[in-house]
């Protein structure tokens, strides 16, 4: 089987994953989430600020499976 | 598919096949891989000619630990029939541990169902059986899958958040996997059983040799 890695998962990404208490943001190199939103839309939109900052936005749906990937212009 | 014949590793998982449940059997199958075992499914083969009964049996044969969800014991609207499959194939993992010699007496079961309690209307021989519920939510499932292995065999794993997270980060990898070779939603999200148990044995794989 080929391999599951991509060209594109060498860029900083930064996850949307729901928690019990809300939505998480949480970035994939770090171990914990950085914040919890009780609204989804209000993580979302902080998330975006990390975009200018080459980081992928990865909304997930409550199922785990993905929403919207709002890709960087940054290209690693 | 790499199946492993090791009884000690081998997970039997009984659970509906619908739509609305595979992306709680997708955190199940992630769970188990994740924690070093093998998952058993009715679905891991495709052959017309086999009867489902025989597969089943083999599959609890084979399998120290099983997880039965009954979630589906109701009918959700009017004039559907309930599902028996998964209370009957209960009984036959139950039935295989009692009656049968050997390893089998090792064997522990995990049974979930959708709200706590519901269960005990449809089937209440099981009163007093330690049932988890998980309000069908993926990251409740996994939790009580990594708690129950860590009672029951592990000691010790990383917490159900992490597993979570690692399960949303999966999920990721492989939609980009996908969608570079060409696939469209509707082919991502109907992908075979067998063939997203390959990309996740592939994924841990890579992770831990990262």
């Amino acid at each position: 089987m080929a391999k599951i890695s991509s060209k594109r998962k060498g860029n900083k990404r930064v996850h949307i994953i729901s928690r019990k208490a809300g939505w998480a943001i949480k970035k994939e190199d770090k171990t914990r989430a950085s914040k919890i939103y009780n609204n989804k839309n209000s993580a979302i939109s902080s998330a975006r600020k990390l975009k200018k900052k080459g980081h992928d936005v990865i909304v997930h749906k409550k199922d785990g499976s993905i929403q919207k990937w709002e890709k960087s212009k940054k290209q690693k | 598919m790499n199946l492993n014949n090791d009884f000690s590793k081998n997970v039997f998982i009984n659970c509906p096949f619908d739509d609305q449940y595979i992306p709680l059997l997708k955190s199940i199958l992630f769970t188990i891989i994740y924690l070093g075992f093998t998952p058993r499914i009715a679905l891991e083969r495709f052959d017309s000619g086999e009867a489902r009964i025989n597969k089943i049996i083999d599959l609890i044969k084979a399998s120290k630990f099983s997880i039965h969800d009954l979630s589906r014991i109701k009918a959700s609207k009017k004039s559907e029939y309930f599902r028996l499959n998964m209370s009957f194939e209960l009984g036959v993992d139950i039935g295989c541990r009692i009656f049968k010699d050997g390893q089998a007496k090792d064997k522990k079961c995990l049974i979930l169902e959708k709200e706590r309690y519901r269960y005990q209307k449809a089937l209440s021989d099981l009163s007093n059986s330690d049932i988890k519920n998980h309000n069908n939510e993926p990251e409740e499932v996994i939790r009580q899958i990594r708690d129950w292995f860590v009672v029951n065999e592990l000691e010790r794993a990383d917490s159900g958040t992490i597993i979570w997270d690692s399960f949303n980060k999966f999920m990721a990898d492989f939609y980009l996997k996908r969608e570079e070779e060409g696939f469209r939603e509707k082919d991502i999200q109907r992908m075979p059983i067998p063939e997203f148990i390959g990309f996740i044995n592939e994924w841990i794989i890579e992770r831990k040799n990262s």
